[in-house]
């Protein structure tokens, strides 16, 4: 697979929309929606992607195809009905897809989303993570790190990151991966993973750093997306049928202080709070590892 | 269909807004130092980077200046220049 | 040819959305409305019904599913009844505002706390102003043929709005009754075969945006329309239920029905539900007294028929509301409040409004014939106030000698 004949697709998203300068949750909707094409509808929960117009303006669309605001809470759910409705209509060629922040998957969504996944309804399901509420005003949510600043979390947060990926794997749901902006190759042959996927539903989860959030300079956004994998942050995996397997190997890892110390975001954690972190990155990693030996017999719930 | 908007709907047209007009700085390729990689055409996140026949240009009209080309070229090829009165 | 069967309200309600062939249905399980998803889950499993049926996690869910749906452009239909209509409304808002034509019974039932599970009609008044039209029936074949009214009107390109048909929880959703069930072919000629949305829809060969983020006068322009709509629906409710009527045989009278009410009559009692029952028994004993007192039976609140009441209240001179709920802040009920605003340009009424039957309490027809004389009693005062205090009509407590 050649991924700049990919990417040289159509991008059905408006050129012109107010996302930061720098933002690589822009890009990764562009690239998202290139792989799975026109024949597609489009759910963009409020948050970010629908605060910069991507769902439109008042007559106006911000996408060639169809493009819909679900509620905060209820992405996964309209995107089960829409499902059901193709399939009364034999249209289940028609790519149903959720591109929705953290808080929209992780927190107030959350239920709609597990019980999507509980009923394997096929529906193709991308959370971008930047950490938090950040349309909003920067508000922490459950996928905000331990010891990072937020407007609600001015000393830093104080508990751990919601491991969502690990969590939807648990679900035993078909498809489960996790991507990065900064590792393109990959991140296309997940979502073309997820578009051949006919077994049921597919989760991608994906680490967006955000430059007015997080806190460093925009022409880094891929930068600092590659260093949270370099440091094993946020390690790239992917879990097919229950199989495990890490996708972007990490052989000798740089210390997360590496990727820590150019953030905004964590210029007050103490040393105490990093040993920490870096102890939960190898804890988390050696998971990975344990899970990637483990062998599978396919769960099927399609 | 008939268009008498009884429901929220957005049907004519794009919304496009003009991003260009953000940016207080934009990048200049320098043709004989780009190797053709690829990577500026890869990490626009507005898609201002444009292949043609495995040649990249740059089309300025929705570029915010962000830097992300400039940084992550391999081999500089790609140099941010100041606005003219910004 | 229609057949007859004994039946609960539940099963009255299944049936009914069972003959409208809905394409998707999602409905969570609640107290007293559960049977409901379990006969329709049946009936699908065993190849009766043509549809699909998500087993959603929560009511929040369910009706977001229909949403949805209904977007893909398949009819629709689900069930609920308080604490679910309650954690449904984020969504519940939204699908009239989208102008979405899903159906969705509500088997009445208090709204927690204190902790209860029985018939009061709180929870579906407590959402009327959620841009949903509200049918509110008296027994167990009216469940049935107003939810297949309601899918006409719903689908009318003139409404487009979701509609709920409410009903008592336990005094109608577990009570047995005569009901008549018309046949599949009977339904098919009443009923559009299928939904087609031309105004809201997602699809990949017609791709629009479906609620862009809107300007307040945007918005004023939709809501001035769906008021316009719900307008409108007053005139459709009665075409459809005339000619419901030509089809069936029955005839529900719309959205207000008069029980033994003509010029001459001076107090009026009006009532939702199925308490009419026993009202209609307490007004047949007071007029065999000779007394001049009928009944009003509102079968529509949203919207509210005005109009009519108007009409229909033109002679009387006291009119008594019995509400099972309350209006808080008000110290009266809601529907008392809802006539209070339709008779406001008739300043010679005397209004006296009554609240009984809160969570699940039985309105007796002794009941009923003691707020019947009340009211007789103000139709005769010359002068006086029109507000009256408001009566709460409760059983007598006896005292147990142990």
């Amino acid at each position: 697979m050649n991924v700049l004949d990919v990417l040289d697709q159509p991008d059905v998203i408006s050129p012109g929309i107010s996302a930061c300068i720098g933002c690589n949750v822009e890009l990764t909707l562009r690239t998202v929606m290139k792989v799975l094409g026109k024949n597609s509808v489009l759910a963009i929960p409020p948050g970010c992607m629908g605060g910069v117009g991507v769902v439109g303006w008042d007559k106006k669309s911000g996408a060639e195809i169809p493009v819909f605001f679900p509620l905060l809470t209820n992405t996964a759910s309209m995107l089960t009905g829409l499902r059901l409705a193709y399939k009364r209509q034999g249209r289940g060629d028609i790519h149903v897809v959720a591109f929705a922040g953290d808080g929209a998957s992780v927190d107030a969504g959350f239920q709609a989303l597990s019980g999507a996944a509980e009923r394997n309804d096929r529906i193709i399901y991308i959370c971008y993570d930047n950490e938090g509420y950040m349309n909003t005003g920067y508000q922490r949510s459950g996928s905000t790190p331990k010891g990072a600043w937020t407007s609600t979390t001015p000393y830093g947060k104080l508990q751990i990151k919601k491991d969502m990926p690990r969590i939807m794997a648990d679900h035993r749901i078909p498809y489960v991966s996790t991507c990065s902006p900064a590792y393109m190759r990959d991140l296309v042959e997940k979502v073309e993973k997820a578009k051949r996927n006919e077994a049921g539903f597919s989760y991608l989860h994906i680490l967006n750093p955000c430059v007015s959030g997080w806190g460093f300079p925009p022409e880094e956004s891929i930068e600092i997306a590659r260093l949270s994998v370099k440091t094993r942050y946020f390690p790239l995996y992917e879990v097919v049928n229950g199989k495990y397997r890490i996708t972007v190997d990490v052989p000798h890892s740089l210390p997360v202080s590496d990727y820590v110390s150019r953030l905004k975001k964590f210029s007050r954690i103490s040393e105490p709070a990093l040993a920490e972190m870096q102890e939960l990155i190898d804890q988390q990693w050696q998971e990975l590892k344990a899970l990637e030996k483990v062998g599978v017999k396919p769960c099927s719930s399609a | 269909m008939s268009h008498n908007y009884v429901a929220p709907v957005g049907v004519e047209g794009i919304y496009i807004i003009k991003t260009g007009k953000w940016r207080t700085q934009h990048p200049v390729l320098v043709e004989d130092k780009c190797v053709k990689c690829g990577k500026c055409f890869m990490f626009c996140p507005v898609g201002a980077i444009k292949r043609e026949n495995d040649r990249y240009r740059i089309d300025l009209e929705y570029c915010k200046g962000c830097g992300i080309c400039s940084h992550e070229c391999p081999t500089k090829a790609i140099k941010m220049v100041g606005e003219e009165g910004k | 040819m229609s057949h007859v069967e004994v039946m609960t309200g539940n099963r009255a309600a299944s049936t009914a959305a069972c003959l409208a062939r809905p394409e998707v249905i999602a409905a969570y399980p609640i107290t007293p409305q559960s049977s409901v998803v379990e006969d329709i889950s049946k009936a699908i499993a065993v190849g009766k019904l043509d549809a699909l049926i998500s087993e959603v996690e929560s009511e929040h869910s369910a009706m977001s599913v229909l949403e949805g749906a209904t977007l893909g452009g398949v009819r629709t239909f689900s069930a609920t009844s308080s604490q679910g209509l309650a954690f449904m409304y984020e969504p519940y808002f939204r699908a009239s505002t989208l102008r979405l034509p899903i159906v969705m019974a509500i088997a009445n039932r208090e709204m927690i706390s204190p902790q209860t599970l029985w018939a009061s009609a709180q929870d579906s008044l407590s959402v009327r102003d959620a841009g949903w039209i509200q049918y509110y029936v008296e027994n167990n074949q009216e469940i049935l043929d107003t939810i297949l009214q309601a899918f006409r009107v719903a689908e009318d390109k003139r409404v487009l709005l979701p509609i709920n048909i409410c009903y008592d929880g336990f005094y109608l959703s577990h009570m047995s009754e005569r009901v008549d069930v018309p046949d599949q072919s009977e339904v098919d000629a009443f009923l559009p075969q299928c939904y087609k949305p031309e105004h809201i829809y997602l699809d990949p060969d017609r791709p629009m945006a479906v609620d862009p983020l809107t300007n307040g006068d945007l918005l004023m322009e939709y809501r001035q329309k769906h008021l316009e709509a719900q307008q409108r629906a007053l005139t459709v409710i009665e075409e459809v239920s005339e000619n419901f009527c030509n089809l069936f045989g029955r005839h529900w009278d719309g959205c207000v029905e008069a029980y033994k009410i003509n010029y001459n009559t001076k107090g009026a009692i009006i009532t939702l539900g199925s308490m009419t029952g026993a009202a209609r028994e307490a007004i047949d004993r007071l007029q065999s007294e000779g007394l001049s007192i009928g009944l009003i039976k509102i079968r529509v609140v949203r919207p509210f028929p005005k109009t009519e009441l108007r009409e229909l209240l033109s002679g009387i001179k006291a009119v008594g509301v019995v509400d099972r709920n309350v209006c808080f802040g008000w110290n009266t009920g809601i529907i008392y409040q809802e006539v209070l605003a339709a008779i406001s340009s008739s300043p010679s009424i005397i209004h006296q409004p009554f609240i009984a039957g809160l969570g699940g309490e039985d309105i007796t027809i002794e009941m009923f014939e003691t707020a019947a004389r009340q009211v007789v009693a103000l139709a005769q005062k010359k002068d006086g106030p029109r507000d009256q205090e408001t009566i709460w009509l409760r059983s007598v407590s006896e005292e147990v000698d142990e």
